[in-house]
C-alpha cells in the first residue's frame, strides 16, 4: 500500500465532489432532505380514520353508542346517512374508510336482555390500517359492553357503579409502555430512518462515483497505472466514507434536535457502530458499481440491493420477531436490521457495547465480506 | 538480467496471432506486428476495425483470447504480467479529453496524474513547467478542464500520458473531433517530445491522411491488418497510377469508368481514376478510350494517397461490399423552380452576450453540395439549427426553399431533410420500419409512401435489407439509412450534419456517390459539414467558418489558387535529420514550417530560389538533404493557413 498514491487519489475524488454542485447537493442535501420528508411524512400511527353512521334506531343507547365512536380521536366523524345504501358511494370514493350500522330495535333488544348486532363495515384496502381499525372497533364495543354489564350489575344487585364496574371486569390490564413511554411512533422512526437514510445515500454516491470513471473511460488512468487494485479502492472509497460519517452526525443532530428522539445510549459506540455501518453500505455502492457500466443501471441495481431489503427486513415496518421463518432468514441476510437494533438500542433503550457487540460485529463481518468480493471482482483488465 | 542482455534489445511491442472476442463476436483475429524502439507507429483504420481492442490489450488493460503480446520482451499474458510494464507505459484511451477530469483546472489534472504515477515531488514542477510550455498551456493552468478547447483538452490528455516519463505511449485516436490546426500542431509537439526522450508511440487514428506522420504503419479493416510497414511501401502494395481529369457531362462519364473501372469517383468538378496495375501513359490512354465522344479537361496522372491505396487494397482482398447502389434516371423528383435553395444575409446568433454566428452571408443553388468546415465551437451547428427553422436568429436574414426562416420555419422543415450528428434512427426497429416510420411523421401520403420508399431504399442500396434491424446494420450502411429516412418526403434541401464521421473509406465513397447523384440528378441542394479535409474536395463550394464568421467562401480549386497566390508554392523538403532542419528552416523565415512524417512542408514564394537557399542553410550545419518536391496543396493547408493567419492577427489586436 503506497500511502501517497491513496491520498492523490482520494484528494482528487474530494475536489470533484466538492467542485460539481449536483453531487455535492447529492451528498449533503439529499440525505437529510430525506429524513425530513420521512419523519413527517411517514407515520404509522393510524388516527383520524373518517366513517360514517347509518343509525336505523334513533334512540337514546344508539346514540351514546355511535358518540363513542365520534367522540374517539382515532375516529373521524363525517356525518349521519339514512341507510346503507348511501354507503357505498362514500367508501367507494374513499371518502370514508369505515361505517357503522346500528339496526333498529337496538335499545328495545337490549333493554329487554336480547343480544344486538351492530355491522361495522371497514375499508380493506390497506391490511395493516384495517387491522389496526378493527382493534379500535373492538375496543371500543368491549368498553360499551363492560359499561352496560356495570350498569345492570349496579341495578340488579344495588351495589355502587364503582364496585359494578370492577365486577364486571374481574382481569384488568396496566399497561406501561417501556422506552417510548407515549408510544410515539415519530421517535421510533426517525431512529430507523437512520438506518435507512444511511443505506441508500451512500452506496448511490459511491456507485455513481465509480460508474462515472468507468462511463467517460477516466478509469483507464487507473487500469494503465501502477496503482494497486487496493489502492484504488482504498483512495476512491475514502471520501464517501467520510461524507457518510459527517451525514450520520447530521442525521443525529435532526432526529434529537427536530424530532426530539431521546438519545439515552452511549454515544462513541454509537457513533463507531455508524462508521462501521456506512463503511458496509458504501461497499454496497462499491459492488454494485463493479457489476454495471452506466450510472442509470447503477442507480437501478442501488435501489434493488438498498431501498426494498432496508424497508421490508429492517424491523421498520414489520417486526422481525412477527415475519414467518423464510422472512427472518432473509432478514438476517441484510445489514439494516442490525443497524436498526443497534440505532433502537442507542436512542430508545440506552443499551451500548455490552448488549450490542453482537450486531456491530455482524455489520463488520459484513462489510469486510463486501469489501472483499468487490476487491476480487475489480480488475485492472478486464475481459471487455 | 544484465548478464543475459541480447545484442539488439527486444522491440518495444510484439504482437504475434492476437485475436480478441467479445461474447460470440470477433473484433480482431490474427494480428501480427511489431513496434520497434523510438518509432512513431500508426495503426490506421475505420471505426469498428479493431485499433481500440488491439491498443487496449497491448497497455495491458484488456484481456486477450488469442495470440501473444510482448512488451520490451516481457509476455503480457496476465494481469500480474501487466502490472510489471505498466510503469513504463502511458496510455492515453479513446475521446477527446474523456480521460480528464473536467472539474479539476489543467494543473490538477497534471498534478493528480503525476502523483498517481508516482513522480517525486522535487521532479514534477520541473517536467510541469517544460511539458506545459511546450504544449502552450502554460497560460492556462488554472482553467478547468471542462473549459477548455478540443485541441487544448488533447494536448493535455498529452502531457497527463507523458508526466511520469514512460518509455512507450499508446494513444487511442488522439486526433479524432480535432480541428486540422490543432492536429497539427499536436504533431509537431508530438514529434518533439518522443525524439527528445527516445519515446515510443503507438498511436491509431481514422484519418487516412494522417499516414504521413509515422514511421510504419498496419493499416486496418474489420479486425484485420490489411497491411504493415513504411508509407510508401504500403502504396507500393498495389501498383496502378491514378488519374484526375474534368469531364462534361460528368454523370455520364462516371457511368462509363464505373461500367469497367471498380475504382472511381467524383470529386467536386473532377472525376479520379485508380487503374490498376498501369503505368501514368497507359491509364491516360485507357480512360481516355472509355470516355471518346465526351468533352475531357485537365487529363493528368497523380500521386497515390494512401486512402487510395486502402480501398484497392480491400478490392484486392474481395472484402468490398458489392456496389449496388443503384442509379434511377433522371426525371425523379420535381423540375427546379427558384434556383436559389438556401439565402442567408447576415444571419446572427448571441447565446447569452456570445456570439455563436456573426454576419454570415452565403448563397446555395439547387443541385449545389455546399460544404461547411470548421474547428469545433466554430458556429456550425448553430448555423445549421438557424437555417433548419430549429433555432430563431438574433437578427439577420435567411430564405430556406423560398420560405422566410422568420415567418415560416414550419413549412421550412417540410420542405428540408436533416440527418444530426447524433444517430438519429430508431435501432430497433427495422430498415422498412424506419421508412415508413419517417414517411408517416412527414406526411408522406399513404399511397404513395410505399413506390417513395422503393425508391429511396433504391437509390441508397438498401434493397435487400429491408428487414434487418436498423441497429445491427454497419456503420456506414446505417448512415445511408438515414439519409434515407432524410429524403423520403422528396425534400428540395438536404441539412447533413458530419454523416461519414468515423465511416471506412469505402462506406464513404459510397456515401458521396449518393449525395453527388441526388445533387447532379436530381437537383437537390445539399449542406453538408465535415470535418475530413479530403472529403471537402468533393463539394462544389466550400465555407470556412472561424469564431462565428465565415471567412472564405470559394470552390475548393479557387481556394488553393488564393493559398497559391497568397504563400507561394507548397515544397515538401527530404532530408536525414528533419526536426533539426525545421529548426533551422523556421529561423530562416519560411512561412508555413510543418512536419510531416520524415518530410517538413513548407511554403515559398519562388520554388528555385528557395530550393536554392534550402540547400545552403542546411549544407551549413551539415544536414543531409535528398530533395525539395513542389506538392499541391490539400484543402487542410488552405484551412491551416488561413486559421493561423487569422489566430495569429487576433493575437496582435
Amino acid at each position: 500500500m503506497n500511502l501517497a498514491r491513496i491520498a492523490a487519489l482520494a484528494h482528487k475524488e474530494w475536489r470533484e465532489i466538492v467542485r460539481d454542485r449536483l453531487f455535492l447537493a447529492l451528498a449533503f442535501v439529499v440525505p437529510a432532505a430525506l429524513m425530513l420528508v420521512f419523519g413527517y411524512g411517514l407515520s404509522l400511527d393510524v388516527e383520524h380514520i373518517p366513517f360514517a353512521v347509518v343509525d336505523h334506531d334513533r334512540s337514546a343507547l344508539s346514540r351514546d353508542y355511535t358518540h363513542r365512536f365520534i367522540d374517539s380521536r382515532y375516529f373521524d366523524y363525517r356525518g349521519h346517512v339514512k341507510s346503507e345504501r348511501e354507503l357505498d358511494p362514500l367508501l367507494a370514493d374513499s371518502r370514508i374508510r369505515f361505517a357503522i350500522v346500528v339496526p333498529p330495535k337496538f335499545e328495545e333488544n337490549l333493554m329487554a336482555g336480547r343480544p344486538a348486532a351492530v355491522q361495522s363495515l371497514i375499508d380493506g384496502t390497506f391490511p395493516f390500517r384495517a387491522s389496526t381499525s378493527k382493534g379500535y372497533v373492538i375496543a371500543i364495543n368491549a368498553a360499551f359492553n363492560g359499561e352496560l354489564l356495570a350498569a345492570y350489575i349496579s341495578r340488579r344487585f344495588g351495589v355502587a357503579p364503582e364496585r359494578a364496574a370492577a365486577l364486571a371486569q374481574p382481569v384488568r390490564v396496566q399497561l406501561r409502555y417501556l422506552y417510548n413511554q407515549e408510544l410515539k411512533s415519530t421517535w421510533s422512526i426517525a431512529t430507523a430512518l437512520v438506518m435507512l437514510v444511511l443505506m441508500v445515500a451512500p452506496p448511490f454516491l459511491t456507485a455513481l462515483g465509480v460508474v462515472r470513471e468507468k462511463e467517460s473511460g477516466s478509469i483507464y488512468n487507473i487500469y494503465a497505472s501502477t496503482v494497486t487494485r487496493g489502492e484504488f479502492l482504498a483512495g476512491k472509497l475514502l471520501p464517501y466514507v467520510g461524507i457518510s460519517i459527517v451525514n450520520s452526525l447530521i442525521l443525529w443532530a435532526l432526529a434529537t434536535g427536530l424530532f426530539g428522539v431521546p438519545f439515552k445510549g452511549d454515544p462513541l459506540f454509537f457513533f463507531l457502530s455508524s462508521v462501521i455501518y456506512v463503511t458496509c453500505t458504501t461497499g454496497i455502492g462499491l459492488l454494485a458499481s463493479l457489476i454495471v457500466r452506466t450510472q442509470v443501471a447503477a442507480m437501478m441495481l442501488t435501489v434493488v440491493m438498498t431501498i426494498i431489503p432496508s424497508v421490508l427486513y429492517s424491523g421498520l415496518l414489520v417486526p422481525i420477531a412477527s415475519m414467518d421463518p423464510q422472512g427472518q432468514f432473509e432478514a438476517h441476510l441484510f445489514p439494516a436490521m442490525y443497524f436498526t437494533d443497534i440505532a433502537l438500542g442507542s436512542f430508545l433503550k440506552g443499551v451500548g457495547l455490552e448488549q450490542l457487540w453482537g450486531k456491530a460485529l455482524a455489520l463488520a463481518i459484513y462489510a469486510a465480506v463486501l469489501w472483499l468480493i468487490s476487491f476480487a471482482l475489480f480488475h485492472k483488465r478486464p475481459r471487455t | 538480467m544484465g548478464e543475459a542482455a541480447p545484442l539488439t534489445p527486444a522491440p518495444a511491442v510484439r504482437v504475434q496471432g492476437f485475436g480478441k472476442r467479445y461474447r460470440r463476436q470477433a473484433a480482431v483475429a490474427g494480428v501480427d506486428l511489431e513496434v520497434r524502439r523510438g518509432e512513431i507507429y500508426g495503426l490506421i483504420g475505420p471505426d469498428g476495425a479493431g485499433k481500440s481492442s488491439l491498443m487496449k490489450a497491448v497497455a495491458g488493460v484488456l484481456a486477450f483470447e488469442e495470440g501473444s503480446i510482448e512488451m520490451f520482451g516481457i509476455r503480457i499474458d496476465s494481469e500480474a504480467a501487466a502490472e510489471r510494464v505498466k510503469g513504463r507505459l502511458g496510455f492515453m484511451p479513446q475521446g477527446l479529453g474523456l480521460n480528464l477530469y473536467p472539474e479539476l483546472s489543467v494543473e490538477e489534472n497534471i498534478d493528480f496524474f503525476a502523483r498517481l504515477r508516482g513522480v517525486p515531488a522535487a521532479e514534477i514542477a520541473a517536467r510541469k513547467a517544460k511539458l506545459l510550455a511546450m504544449t502552450r498551456l502554460d497560460r492556462f493552468t488554472g482553467r478547468p478542464m471542462k473549459h477548455l478547447s478540443g485541441g487544448m483538452k488533447q494536448k493535455l490528455g498529452l502531457v497527463c500520458t507523458l508526466i511520469h516519463e514512460p518509455e512507450l505511449i499508446v494513444l487511442d485516436e488522439p486526433t479524432t473531433g480535432v480541428d486540422p490546426v490543432s492536429r497539427r500542431d499536436f504533431w509537431a509537439i508530438l514529434a518533439e517530445l518522443l525524439r527528445e526522450k527516445g519515446i515510443t508511440a503507438l498511436i491509431s487514428t481514422a484519418y487516412m491522411d494522417e499516414a504521413e506522420r509515422f514511421h510504419r504503419l498496419s493499416l486496418m479493416h474489420g479486425g484485420r491488418v490489411l497491411a504493415s510497414g513504411e508509407p510508401d511501401a504500403i502504396r507500393a502494395r498495389t501498383p496502378g497510377s491514378v488519374l484526375e481529369l474534368e469531364a462534361e457531362p460528368q454523370v455520364e462519364a462516371l457511368d462509363r469508368i464505373q461500367a469497367s473501372l471498380a475504382q472511381a469517383e467524383s470529386v467536386g468538378p473532377r472525376l479520379r481514376v485508380f487503374v490498376d496495375d498501369a503505368a501514368p501513359e497507359a491509364a491516360v490512354g485507357t480512360v481516355a478510350g472509355l470516355l471518346k465522344g465526351l468533352s475531357l479537361r485537365d487529363l493528368h496522372a497523380t500521386t497515390p494517397d494512401l486512402e487510395d491505396a486502402f480501398v484497392a487494397l480491400l478490392r484486392r482482398q474481395r472484402l468490398v461490399e458489392e456496389r449496388a447502389v443503384a442509379k434511377p434516371r433522371a426525371g425523379d423528383g420535381d423540375p427546379p423552380g427558384d434556383d436559389v435553395a438556401i439565402l442567408a444575409k447576415d444571419l446572427t446568433r448571441d447565446f447569452d452576450g456570445f456570439r455563436a454566428v456573426d454576419r454570415a452571408s452565403f448563397t446555395v443553388h439547387q443541385g449545389d453540395i455546399f460544404g461547411l468546415v470548421g474547428a469545433n465551437g466554430a458556429g456550425k451547428t448553430t448555423l445549421i439549427k438557424m437555417l433548419t427553422g430549429i433555432l430563431p436568429p438574433s437578427d439577420g436574414e435567411g430564405r430556406v426553399a423560398g420560405a422566410d426562416m422568420h415567418f415560416a420555419a414550419q413549412a421550412i422543415k417540410a420542405r428540408i431533410g436533416y440527418t444530426s450528428q447524433a444517430f438519429s434512427l430508431y435501432q430497433d426497429l427495422s430498415v422498412l420500419e424506419n421508412l415508413r416510420l419517417y414517411a408517416r411523421i412527414y406526411g408522406v401520403a399513404r399511397h404513395a409512401a410505399g413506390e417513395r420508399i422503393e425508391q429511396v431504399a433504391e437509390l441508397t442500396g438498401l434493397t435487400g435489407r429491408e428487414r434487418q434491424l436498423a441497429g445491427r446494420l454497419p456503420l456506414g450502411i446505417r448512415q445511408r439509412l438515414a439519409l434515407a429516412c432524410a429524403m423520403v418526403h422528396r425534400p428540395r434541401i438536404l441539412f447533413l450534419d458530419e454523416p461519414t464521421s468515423g465511416v471506412d473509406p469505402i462506406g464513404r465513397r459510397r456515401f458521396w456517390d449518393i449525395l453527388v447523384h441526388l445533387a447532379r440528378v436530381e437537383q437537390v441542394a445539399i449542406l453538408i459539414t465535415t470535418h475530413y479535409m479530403s472529403e471537402a474536395e468533393h463539394c462544389d463550394r466550400l465555407a470556412l467558418m472561424h469564431a462565428g464568421r465565415i471567412v472564405a467562401d470559394d470552390p475548393p480549386a479557387a481556394l488553393k489558387q488564393a493559398l497559391r497566390e497568397e504563400a507561394g508554392e507548397l515544397l515538401e523538403v527530404a532530408t536525414d535529420r528533419p526536426l533539426a532542419a525545421m529548426a533551422l528552416l523556421e529561423q530562416a523565415g519560411f512561412a508555413g514550417v510543418a512536419l510531416f512524417g520524415r518530410h517538413i512542408h513548407l511554403f515559398a514564394r519562388d520554388a528555385h530560389t528557395a530550393t536554392r537557399e534550402i540547400q545552403t542553410i542546411l549544407a551549413g550545419r551539415g544536414i543531409g538533404l535528398a530533395s525539395v518536391t513542389p506538392r499541391p496543396p490539400s484543402l487542410e493547408d488552405v484551412f491551416v493557413y488561413r486559421i493561423t493567419a487569422l489566430e495569429q492577427g487576433e493575437q496582435r489586436l
